[in-house]
Order: structure tokens, then sequence, then C-alpha cells
């Protein structure tokens, strides 16, 4: 009889399969060039146009081969002239002035004016281009570029943008009327080979202006080859075997394996800028039972679940250790905007179950119940596929069995999960990460405001629904049109004190940056911004070469 | 009673059945020991080597790896047996109505089968699964996961039994009691024993395949909930070369489960 029954889970084959594979296709990747670097990205880059860049492979792209008028340090995290020789903004805050280097040269050998300068700019501006960053000058129509003579740009703006500088960041200059999609550039490399799954190789930029680089002779590689791949077991090996120079972002068992193997290429950079946290949905039209939506609503529930939860746990034991407990949005790397004051609820499960029994929950038979004797039991809802988030749901599950909650950990691959997260609010509550890759809370907006869709426990309010979220938003909105740092300090201060009072969002880690680095990679200076490993792409060189 | 119409229950290993009662037994053993628990967390042992109190090392979470085996095979045999039980019952009854109908009828209800059977079944589970309200605790997530098997496995096995069936209704011991003016009704009370022969391995043959198809399911993600163990989940510590650098009896729960699934073909093998 033929039974039509699955087969065999095959995964463990299927890892001992990716091994041997592993071992065959390192042979396959490019053979590397003398003085090539050499690393991985997971995915084919959408484009190469550095105006149209929206994913993080293109964004790497576009980081390693454009000429920026300003360059934001990833290790300082202060703003630095780049093909601009000096810049300023105007006291009003609506006027930035460039001053270009003299004898600048596309890659080409051709000459880079303010001319190129100003049409690369309102390029992104144009609608037709829709460019991403045209959305940071929140209003890009209103924005006008002037070139009164060949090494000065001006750029005025309706009004005043907070951070304009880094936007420039993400800015390439590329020849007037001649965009060529990182084949013709004024950064350090240019785009010089794709092959679509394998690899994308990028070749040193021989007329590259940027600080430094006729004195030392910058870039330093002659070339760097972004393999294709998404495969952490493989990456390693070849890792291993010297073919890949640096690996980012490495998950913390793997970080582990490795540090057995060579302990002296691996290092955990401590606190990254993202955070991993849970919510309950609190929308008042969600599907959920109105008593459920009681409890989710409830400040005293969600601060005596925050208080229950182990967070050292959970750093220790999903993380292995490399991440670190947290209880607000900026995370301790965000060395600027982290409030070292802020007052939270420490793990304490007496005061957990003293505070629910305050606010009219009672343990019976060892079962949390509600005033109206509803037992109460959710389900966390989290993405598949990431060992840690789900290692972290259970432990959390656990933890709440201790003041009689029931928890069903429910993991859903990343279509389904929006789909009920964003629109048909079908969920009690959520774990997810948020990657942050600005240390400036103004690009947290989205998720602050209590407009934004991206206001995950209660989206887009018409009005606040509560007195603490219109707080939220008047401290937002004042930090980003306050013209002093101390004034946008302290506003950000408050909304991370409401925030820790009344845990819409529950922090729970801040998963640390683990990276490797090859031995044979020399100036290397890791950052927890992207990309963290590479942000001084022009100093880096494999020992041996020039 | 016609020469036919006797009984023939297929023979056992009795090696097999008896190994598998004995690991039953153990498994029970394990569970009855006072403070073991397979959700139990012991936070300071994490992936511990095999010791007195974890005599098989605990997993990433600090749980007692011998415990979760041994639940994961109590609920899986379990279960397996019962969804086999019914989903051999159901073909049984499909099978016998449809061979004693009208040609026309029956040939309709085993069509009614192969669409059955062409079905995209793993999509199918899928979705079920995904409308499932996402508050279903652990214990209904098992199941739901095995009745969802029994509904799906029944169409072969009623194929089966509707061709025997068949072969029965044509034989000449039924011919002679029809000639012998016994009615419908008496007839069909010979029909099942006689079918025995067939239906005991379409029992037997299910258990396995249902065992694989929930540890498949829970390899997807698609099976019994945490914290209640399952051959999927524990088979997907495989699935991460770091953990098996950590302890070798990561390799338990598959290892179990192959001997398991060994045994099952053994006691169904004619001696």
């Amino acid at each position: 009889m033929i039974m039509r029954l699955p087969r065999l889970p095959i995964r463990f084959v299927a890892a001992a399969l990716t091994a041997v594979v592993g071992i065959t296709c390192a042979g396959q990747t490019a053979s590397r060039l003398p003085g090539e670097l050499a690393w991985t990205i997971g995915f084919d880059p959408k484009t190469f146009d550095p105006a149209k860049v929206d994913d993080q492979e293109s964004e790497l792209v576009r980081y390693l081969t454009a000429g920026v008028l300003l360059r934001f340090n990833r290790s300082t995290q202060k703003v630095e002239p780049q093909l601009a020789e000096d810049w300023s903004i105007s006291s009003s805050g609506r006027t930035v002035t460039f001053k270009l280097r003299a004898d600048l040269e596309f890659s080409d050998g051709t000459r880079l004016t303010a001319k190129d300068a100003a049409w690369s700019i309102r390029r992104v501006l144009l609608p037709a281009t829709g460019a991403p960053v045209a959305e940071e000058f929140l209003s890009a129509a209103g924005v006008t570029v002037e070139t009164p003579d060949e090494r000065t740009v001006l750029v005025h703006l309706p009004r005043r943008v907070i951070g304009i500088g880094k936007v420039f960041d993400e800015i390439a200059i590329e020849p007037a009327d001649r965009p060529s999609e990182g084949r013709l550039t004024a950064g350090p490399f240019v785009v010089a080979d794709y092959r679509r799954s394998q690899y994308v190789r990028l070749r040193r930029n021989p007329h590259y202006s940027g600080p430094d680089s006729k004195e030392f002779g910058l870039p330093y590689a002659t070339g760097i080859r972004l393999d294709i791949l998404d495969n952490h077991e493989q990456e390693i090996r070849l890792f291993e075997h010297g073919e890949y120079d640096v690996i980012d972002s490495l998950p913390p068992d793997y970080f582990s394996l490795l540090k057995q193997k060579a302990p002296n290429t691996v290092r955990d950079l401590g606190p990254s800028l993202n955070t991993e946290q849970m919510w309950f949905n609190q929308a008042p039209g969600a599907p959920l039972p109105a008593w459920e939506k009681a409890w989710f609503q409830n400040q005293a529930f969600r601060v005596a679940v925050s208080r229950a939860i182990h967070r050292a746990d959970l750093a220790r034991i999903a993380y292995e250790g490399h991440a670190t407990p947290a209880y607000s949005f900026i995370s301790p790397a965000n060395v600027a905007w982290f409030d070292r004051s802020l007052s939270v609820p420490q793990e304490d499960v007496a005061a957990a179950k003293a505070g629910l029994a305050k606010a009219g929950f009672r343990l019976i038979g060892g079962v949390l119940t509600d005033a109206n004797g509803h037992p109460v039991r959710f389900s966390i809802l989290t993405n598949t596929g990431n060992a840690a988030r789900f290692k972290m749901a259970t432990l959390i599950q656990e933890d709440l069995k201790g003041i009689g909650i029931q928890v069903t950990v429910v993991a859903l691959d990343f279509p389904a999960l929006i789909e009920r997260m964003m629109h048909t609010q079908d969920y009690e509550a959520c774990l997810l990460g948020l990657e942050n890759v600005d240390p400036d809370p103004n690009a947290m907006m989205n998720v602050w405001l209590s407009s934004s869709p991206n206001h995950q426990w209660d989206p887009s309010e018409k009005t606040p629904a509560t007195s603490w979220e219109a707080e939220i938003d008047r401290a937002m909105n004042m930090q980003a049109s306050s013209l002093t740092d101390a004034e946008r300090k302290q506003a950000v201060d408050r909304v991370q004190q409401i925030v820790a009072d009344q845990q819409p969002f529950i922090y729970l880690v801040y998963p640390n940056a683990l990276i490797a680095i090859s031995p044979r990679l020399k100036g290397v200076q890791p950052a927890v911004l992207a990309p963290g490993l590479v942000w001084n792409v022009e100093n880096l060189r494999l020992e041996g070469t020039r | 009673m016609a020469r036919g119409m006797t009984m023939r229950i297929p023979a056992i290993r009795p090696a097999a059945f008896w190994s598998l009662l004995a690991l039953a037994a153990i498994a029970i053993g394990v569970l009855a020991l006072p403070g073991r628990s397979y959700s139990g967390q012991d936070r300071e042992q994490l992936l511990a080597s095999a010791s007195a109190q974890h005599p098989a090392g605990t997993d990433a979470l600090g749980r007692d790896r011998m415990v979760r085996v041994s639940a994961a095979f109590l609920l899986s045999m379990g279960g397996a047996v019962m969804a086999s039980a019914a989903a051999t019952l159901a073909a049984a009854g499909v099978g016998t109505l449809s061979a004693f109908s009208p040609a026309a009828l029956g040939s309709l209800a085993m069509l009614a089968c192969d669409v059955f059977l062409a079905l995209p079944w793993l999509f199918l589970l899928m979705m079920v699964r995904s409308t499932l309200p996402l508050t279903t605790s652990p214990a209904h997530s098992a199941a739901i996961t095995f009745l969802i098997l029994a509904v799906v496995g029944w169409p072969a096995c009623a194929r089966a039994v509707y061709r025997g069936a068949l072969e029965l209704r044509k034989s000449e011991w039924m011919l002679q009691a029809r000639a012998a003016g016994l009615r419908d009704k008496q007839i069909m009370r010979h029909v099942l024993p006689n079918l025995t022969s067939l239906l005991i391995p379409q029992f037997l043959i299910c258990i396995p395949a249902f065992i694989i198809a929930e540890a498949n399911l829970g390899a997807l993600g698609l099976g019994i909930g945490e914290p209640l163990p399952s051959w999927g989940s524990m088979l997907l510590e495989l699935d991460n070369s770091p953990m098996l650098m950590h302890t070798a009896w990561v390799y338990l729960p598959i290892a179990l489960l192959i001997l398991i699934l060994l045994l099952f073909e053994g006691v169904a093998t004619k001696q």
C-alpha cells in the first residue's frame, strides 16, 4: 500500500549535505585576485542605482562605491566631510552649504564639479526617481539646490531637518546626466562585475579623492568580492579556509562554534543598537475578547509581566551570554542618547504578584484569573527561523507560569505574522526585534508617534488613545524641532521614562554585535553601526599586500 | 460455518512486539519518577552531559532529554495508534460498504478516495493549522495533529479494504451463503472478521507512517506546540551544527525514532 504521508524529516541529512556541498563549493567561488578583500552578502542586491537603494545588500554596495559629500563616521558617530572640504548649516537650519575639494575626479578621470553634486541631489529629490532617502528631507518637493560656483553647492530646505548632515551620507554624487549604476563613481570602489546569485565584484577607483586618499594611496585593497551566500555553515567553513576576511552579525551559537575553532578571529563588540521586545495588542479594533483587551490595556498587568521575566536568563540562555538585558529602546551602545538614570521595573516576581493582586487579579489553584473569573492565558507570536527568539518565548512561557499565566508559543512564517500584526490584528502578544540603523532617536519617529502604522501596540491612532501616548507624541515632536541637543536629549529621556513606566513594549535584550575578522585583514576598526566591520573600507588591506 | 469464514489473524514477531512494550514501560517509568517534568527548565544545566540527575543530559533550555524523549515516544505512539485505529475503522467502513453497494456507487466512492488522495495534503494541513486559534493549548494541538493525520490517512487504506471486500463478495463461500438464503445483515456479520487479515496489517502500517508524519510536521513547525515534546521539535536540534558539537546525546531522539520504526516494521511483518 502506498500511503500519501510525509517522508522522514531530512533536515539533518540536509545539514550534512550542506557541509559536503560547502566544501565542494569552496573550489567553486570565483578565485580571489591579488589584494582583493572578500566577504558575503545574504542576497542579490535589488539595484545598483545608488538613488534607489532600499535593501541592505544594495546599501552596502552603495556605501562601498559611492562618493558622498559627507560621511557619517560609524566609530565616532560624527558627520565628517568627504568629497566636501567644508560644510555648514545656516543659523535658521534651512540652508546647507558645501565647499567641494579641489581637483575631484570620477573613476573615469573626468572632473567632478558642483554641477554633478547638484544634479545628484536633485535626482534623489525627484518623485520620479522614487529615492527612499528623499523622505528624510521631510518635504522633498520644497528643496532647492544652487551652484554659485564650480566648488560650492547650496541646499535650501523649506524647514529645518534634524540630522540633515547624515542624509548626505546616503546621496551618491554621480556624473550629471550620466547615472551609471555604480560603474562610474567618486567613491573608493566601482562595480566591475556581477553574476546573479554568485557574486558582485568591485574594483579599486584609481581616481578616488577622499580625505587622505592621495597622501596614502587609498583605498589599499585592489578590489572587493561580495559572494552571495545565505548559509552560516558554509560561510564559516569558507572563512576558516581563508576565503572570506570578515563575518558580520554571527548568530550566538555559530559565534561559540567559531570561537572554539579559531578563538583569535571572533569578537563580541557588546550591545548592538538593536532591541528584542514583546508587546501586547492594545488595538481597540482587534478581534479579541473584551476582557483580554482590558488586561492588555492595563498598565499594572503589563508591568507585572515585565517584572516576571528573567531577562538575564534570556541573555544567558537564548543568546549564550552574547546579549544584554534591555529596559529601553535606546541601547547602551548609543552613548549619546542612552539614559543611565532611567527608573525601570526591575525583575521581581513577588512585586509582580502584588501588582496583579492590586489590579484585581487573583491566583486560584495556581491559575491567575481576572476580577471576572477569566483565567489569564494568551499566546506569544514570533517568527519561524529565529532560534534565539523561539528560545526567549519558551523561557518567558516558563517565567509567566510562575505567576499563574498560561502562555502558548506560536511561530509563524513572516508573511503570516505580518498579516496578523499589520492587517487583521488577530494576535495577543508578539515577540520580535527592531533593527536600528541610525542612533538618532529622530529615526524612531515612525514607531513612537501614535498616528504611525508602525506604532505596533495600537497602530494608526486617529488621536492618542491615552494621555501617556499623547505625551510621547509631544516629546517626540519636541525633539524633532528643538534647536539644542540638550533640549532634544531631555525630550527623548522623557519618552524613555514613559515607556519604562507604561511598558507598551516590554524590552527584553540588546543582542550583542558578534563578528569574525581574519587575522590577515589589517586596519579594521569594528563599530556597531552598519556596515560595522568595513565602514573604513579605504583603510582595509590584507597582510602582505601594499 | 463455511471454510472460508474462518478468521485469519496475521502473525507478529513477538520479539519486536515485546521490545516495543518494554520501551513503553521504560518511558512510563521515566515519566513516573518523582520530580521529573518534560517542561521543567534547569537553567543552570544547559546542554549538560549525562549525569545521575539527567541520564541523557539536557537540551538548550536545560530540560531533561530522557524525560522529553520518553514523553515524545509515548505521545507519538499513543497518538499514532489512536489515529491509525480511527483511520483503519473509517477505511473498513467505507471500503466494505462501497464493495457491497451497487458497482456504480462503489466506483464513485473509490473515485472520491482517489480525489482525496490527490489533494496537496501538506498545504491543507498547513492551512488547517494556521486557522487554529493561536491559544490552542499544546495538548489540543497534539490531538488535532493526530486527528488531521487520521483524516488524511484513511483513503489509501479504504482502497485496499475495498479490493479485499470485493474479492470477498465474489468468493465461493459468499455465493454459497447467498444461495443458502442468508440475508445481507447476516452475511455482513461475517465480512469484517474475514477482512481482519487485511485490516490488522493496514493498522500496523499506519502507525509508523503517522509517527513519521507527526515528526515531519513538527520539524516544519506545524505539529505539537511547546513545551510538549515531539519528535519533530527534537529532530530540529540536528539542524544546528554548533549543537552537534556540544553533545552526542542530541542524536538520541533520531536513534530512538529509527529503532521504533524498525520495531513497528518487525511487528507488522509475518513470521
